[in-house]
């Protein structure tokens, strides 16, 4: 089973958070359904080309968070989660993203109000297109 | 019980070489890759968790016996794949499994005859008369299907076609899932090491230059392209540089700090290559500069 992640070598998010966020973001978002096979750390780490080391961190997090469990000599199963946490990861990883579109803007020497001008006129052309 | 491995202090020193002093150890359910130029001492090292070179100094330890000793009993749990195996050309691939597979009481009948479907070995014609890719993949069906504790393989991938290294990195991925493994692979092939590797060993001359976590040794190189051309003073991290707005450093922290005091701004960072990194630190090390 092979999973949809990409990883960000540039990014200054450490790779374990990295997975774990992206698989997080599968699992509340219902692309990986509740019961569903995770693959194996080996696997994963071949995949993804980082250590187990990292690839276990990343399911032992996500294993204490409750979005995944391990069941000894079955595998790694998708944990059925409660609605308002997946809530929770969808509003973090917007936040998230916006945060680090404002990040970017300030690298460059926007101020804040010129940020949110540009912000509503993207917005604007979105807005547009729905109509 | 998981298996461990421990190397004391370990030096071997003969007329024409000398390794270590090597402390290394390995711990269950890891892969190793020994990476470094060739005749700096991966061999070797194999060589010493066998047995088949004594150690001059130092003491290895498969799950707390010492190999040194007169009890064998280690012998089952650990197999070694040499790069060249002499001795073997008369025989067939059937009769090498026939010696083989009564030695080890863990042999695994079913992983061998699936390993020589997949590369499509032939078992009746002599060892002497398969191409070297084949008699490859015919030692590594002598080899894996051991299912010993601990598995030493030199050079795996060596005289491979590409569709059947892929069929092995499956195969030693599924074998490293059967349970506490530890797989040490000496190899100078880079996608083996970021398909497999957990964590580097590297070689220098006769010396570990270190045991790092895969990406933890990626995460300390970056380049830099620098908007403004750099006086010729070396920067805080720089180890290298091209041209004069192109950094390497080895300390992305203090680089970037430094960076901002001075108000130099920077184009792009970017984090290099592993074989790049390799190359960087095994050619630093050659040069006896501290890294």
């Amino acid at each position: 089973m092979h999973l949809p992640i990409r990883l960000t070598k540039e990014s200054r998010e450490p790779i374990y958070h990295q997975i774990e966020n992206q698989i997080k973001a599968l699992i509340s978002s219902g692309q990986l359904k509740t019961g569903s096979p995770l693959p194996s750390i080996r696997a994963l780490s071949k995949d993804l080309e980082t250590s187990v080391i990292t690839i276990r961190r990343a399911y032992q997090d996500l294993e204490y968070q409750g979005f995944i469990k391990t069941t000894q000599g079955k595998g790694t199963f998708v944990a059925e989660i409660e609605d308002a946490t997946k809530e929770k990861v969808k509003v973090d990883a917007v936040y998230k993203a916006l945060e680090a579109a404002i990040e970017t803007a300030l690298r460059h020497d926007y101020t804040p109000i010129e940020v949110e001008q540009i912000f509503h006129t993207i917005i604007a052309n979105y807005k547009n297109k729905e109509e | 019980m998981a298996p461990s491995i421990e190397c004391k202090n370990v030096r071997v020193e003969n007329e024409d070489f000398a390794l270590g002093p090597v402390s290394l150890s390995f711990e269950p359910g890891t892969i190793s890759a020994l990476v470094g130029k060739n005749g700096t001492g991966k061999s070797t090292f194999f060589k010493l968790l066998m047995n088949l070179v004594s150690p001059t100094e130092g003491d290895i330890t498969i799950n707390g016996q010492s190999i040194l000793g007169e009890n064998e009993a280690w012998k089952q749990r650990i197999s070694y794949q040499p790069q060249t195996l002499k001795g073997m050309d008369s025989f067939t691939g059937k009769e090498l499994k026939k010696l083989i597979s009564n030695y080890y009481p863990t042999w695994d009948e079913d992983l061998f005859t699936k390993m020589i479907n997949q590369f499509g070995i032939p078992l009746s014609k002599p060892y002497g008369k398969l191409s070297q890719g084949v008699q490859k993949q015919l030692n590594l069906a002598l080899t894996i299907p051991r299912d010993t504790e601990v598995l030493l393989l030199d050079e795996p991938t060596a005289h491979m076609d590409i569709p059947t290294k892929q069929i092995l990195m499956n195969i030693l991925v599924e074998w490293m899932e059967r349970g506490d493994k530890i797989m040490l692979i000496a190899s100078h092939e880079i996608e083996d090491i970021r398909k497999l590797a957990d964590y580097l060993v590297l070689f220098q001359e006769g010396k570990i230059v270190g045991n790092y976590v895969k990406e933890e040794l990626a995460a300390q190189y970056k380049q830099y392209w620098l908007e403004h051309p750099l006086s010729s003073q070396p920067l805080p991290g720089e180890i290298a540089r091209n041209g004069d707005r192109v950094i390497i450093s080895n300390h992305p922290e203090k680089t970037e700090s430094f960076l901002l005091t001075e108000k130099q701004r920077w184009l792009n960072a970017e984090v290099l290559d592993l074989e790049e990194i390799i190359t960087i630190v095994l050619n630093h090390e050659r040069k006896g500069e501290p890294i």
